[in-house]
């Protein structure tokens, strides 16, 4: 297992270079540079354009700048940001706790409610507690998540029972810890809610389909021709078979922690990796949109590790090799 | 004699939702099998024979429900029965083991645990309880190292032979074998058919064996119950079968048996197909594919009638019991 895992992390690094590598050159292919709109202004000369593509090493060849990109990851050093002036770790830094916060309260809040809600529903299936649930999840599906996120934000607003926009009430400076840690909670539970609320059907038809294929299966014939309980028959044999594909998935949602949430952080106006990404990309500011596309790739491939070893862990049959 | 199984008259029905219909599905199986007696079930797929088997541990799927008959289960009648009495009995009374011993194991968990888990008597502690597992094991003529193996790292006929060590855990009155060597080889299954012999002098087990192939069942058990589209057609003494088949589809089964020919010969096979349940044929349901058939067959269902000591269901034989 240990080997396992040591020689899937050594398969990262080739990953992550041709990955860097293809997005660098892509972002570079499209016309122009961050300075392109800057020629429009009149009150900018062009020397000074030209000044700051050399400071930025915007003048040399696309694969040399790619290089010289890599040897500063290399040093931790994520570069500087062209819009903000200032190193793109720090940047990042303060935007991606909350996008951490928003995505991982969200994540987790669906699947306390998808998992046992979808357990459920196999169980009573055909009954009408079945019925409803399903077709609360057929609505929870064809709503996306910045349209729930939007009447959310509307109802709010209307009620005032949720704080709308930001992640800090007036009041936060000169609060004590705790109270920082409520208010801040109170301005994540919306965000939170419309991607739970966006998430919650699609998690509970695959625990629900997952379960029933499982009950279909012979060894379930078997246990109950042994005459066990159906607590035994639900929760022994059929769950332990059932959670296998959802911990694949589970793997797949923690590499989407940072732009799943990104439409619904740009609608509600959480300062989160969304709304900056966004603007990296629109404005090509390179080194802030490759240093996200780094976290992501790094994510999508740790959560799939993350998986895999679960998987190993949950079933014998892919343990032994 | 003791009967450890007896089914009476017993008709199960398959609902049909888009129709609201119900089709009969057994139309009135009849038998019984007596202490330490093993009986087979032969017939071609889909005439019912494993449904006859589920409906006697009480694991009809929920579209099937039973219209008629008792099934007396060592005196009691398990369509009674609540689901915590029928938990209780299935295991306990009898055991069942299936056609696919790899897909009826669960992947994931140890031949051991799932031997262990299916022992019934709660006044056993644990240690006590493993040692019974490998008593079992020893049994089906594993070693102890069985026990902490997966499915997967088994072959066929150990996987069979671990649905037997399930299945006798609890010593058992009867033993359900539902085609159990149909997945194997000839050789592994040849070893299960004589572990079977051996395990019911053991166990004082009574058996009834489902299969197709009747050459398989001759000189292993003691009678054969053919089966035909939801009917019991003949019972008869195993040994004689073979010999002496009454019932005209009895002796189109024995006719089409590779054994009986030379090489090069051509194997003859019974005309035409099982008929679907939905849409039977009127009266007997073979006279479509029968030599022998007579007026009479075609418009009034056959009696059993006996001859020679046999039950048998055909008008060839006569009309009612007393001729």
């Amino acid at each position: 297992m240990r080997r396992y895992i040591l020689f899937r992390l050594l398969q990262f690094i080739p990953l992550l270079l041709g990955m860097t590598f293809v997005s660098f050159i892509i972002i570079q292919m499209a016309p122009g540079d961050y300075f392109t709109q800057m020629q429009m202004n009149p009150d900018v000369s062009p020397q000074t354009i030209e000044n700051m593509r050399r400071t930025f090493g915007l003048d040399r060849p696309v694969v040399i700048q790619y290089f010289f990109w890599l040897k500063n990851i290399f040093r931790f050093d994520l570069g500087v940001s062209f819009s903000y002036h200032i190193p793109v770790s720090f940047l990042i830094k303060q935007k991606l706790k909350n996008t951490l916060a928003l995505s991982l309260f969200s994540i987790f809040l669906t699947w306390l409610i998808a998992i046992p809600l979808g357990i459920f529903a196999a169980i009573k299936q055909g009954r009408w507690h079945e019925k409803i649930l399903s077709f609360l999840a057929y609505i929870g599906i064809s709503l996306p998540a910045f349209l729930i996120a939007m009447l959310m934000v509307f109802f709010a607003a209307r009620t005032a029972i949720l704080p709308v926009g930001g992640t800090t009430s007036v009041f936060y400076i000169g609060a004590t810890g705790w109270e920082k840690f409520l208010d801040y909670l109170g301005h994540l539970l919306l965000p939170g809610l419309a991607l739970t609320f966006a998430g919650i059907g699609g998690l509970y038809r695959l625990m629900k389909n997952n379960f029933l294929e499982v009950l279909g299966a012979p060894y379930i014939i078997t246990a109950r021709a042994k005459g066990l309980s159906p607590v035994k028959v639900y929760f022994k044999h059929t769950l332990r078979n059932a959670i296998n594909p959802m911990i694949t998935i589970f793997g797949y949602t923690l590499s989407s922690v940072l732009s799943g949430a990104a439409l619904v952080e740009i609608i509600t106006n959480w300062p989160g990796m969304g709304r900056l990404m966004l603007d990296a990309v629109l404005s090509q500011d390179l080194y802030l949109v490759m240093a996200s596309l780094l976290i992501g790739g790094v994510l999508l491939i740790v959560g799939n590790l993350i998986a895999d070893v679960l998987i190993a862990f949950v079933d014998p049959r892919v343990r032994l090799r | 004699m003791e009967k450890v199984l007896d089914v009476r008259e017993l008709k199960v029905a398959l609902r049909r939702d888009v129709h609201r219909s119900e089709t009969e599905i057994l139309k009135g199986v009849e038998f019984s099998i007596g202490k330490k007696e093993s009986l087979a079930l032969v017939g071609e797929s889909g005439s019912g024979k494993t449904l006859t088997a589920m409906t006697v541990m009480g694991l009809l799927p929920e579209n099937m429900s039973v219209k008629k008959g008792e099934v007396l289960l060592c005196g009691r009648d398990i369509l009674k029965m609540s689901q915590q009495e029928l938990r209780d009995v299935r295991g306990v009374k009898a055991g069942m083991i299936f056609q696919e011993p790899s897909s009826y194991l669960n992947p994931v968990f140890t031949a051991g645990n799932q031997i262990f888990e299916a022992i019934k008597d709660t006044s056993l502690s644990v240690k006590e309880k493993k040692k019974r597992c490998i008593d079992v094991l020893k049994d089906v003529g594993f070693t102890e190292d069985i026990y902490y193996r997966y499915p997967h790292q088994l072959s066929g006929g150990q996987q069979q032979r671990v649905m037997i060590a399930i299945a006798l855990v609890n010593n058992p009155s009867l033993l359900i074998a539902d085609e159990p060597t149909t997945a194997l080889d000839v050789t592994t299954a040849a070893g299960i058919i004589e572990l079977l012999k051996i395990l019911m002098e053991r166990y004082g087990l009574s058996l009834l064996f489902i299969t197709h192939d009747i050459s398989l069942v001759s000189n292993f058990v003691d009678k054969i119950a053919v089966m035909y589209a939801g009917r019991i057609v003949e019972i008869t003494d195993a040994k004689m079968t073979m010999d002496m088949p009454l019932h005209p589809y009895t002796e189109k089964l024995i006719a089409c048996l590779p054994e009986r020919y030379n090489s090069g010969e051509k194997i003859k096979t019974i005309e035409g197909s099982v008929p679907d349940f939905h849409n039977l044929p009127s009266g007997c349901p073979f006279h479509p594919r029968c030599p022998y058939v007579m007026e009479i067959c075609r418009k009034s269902e056959p009696p059993v009638v006996k001859k020679y000591g046999i039950l048998v269901r055909c008008f060839k034989y006569g009309m009612s019991m007393e001729t």
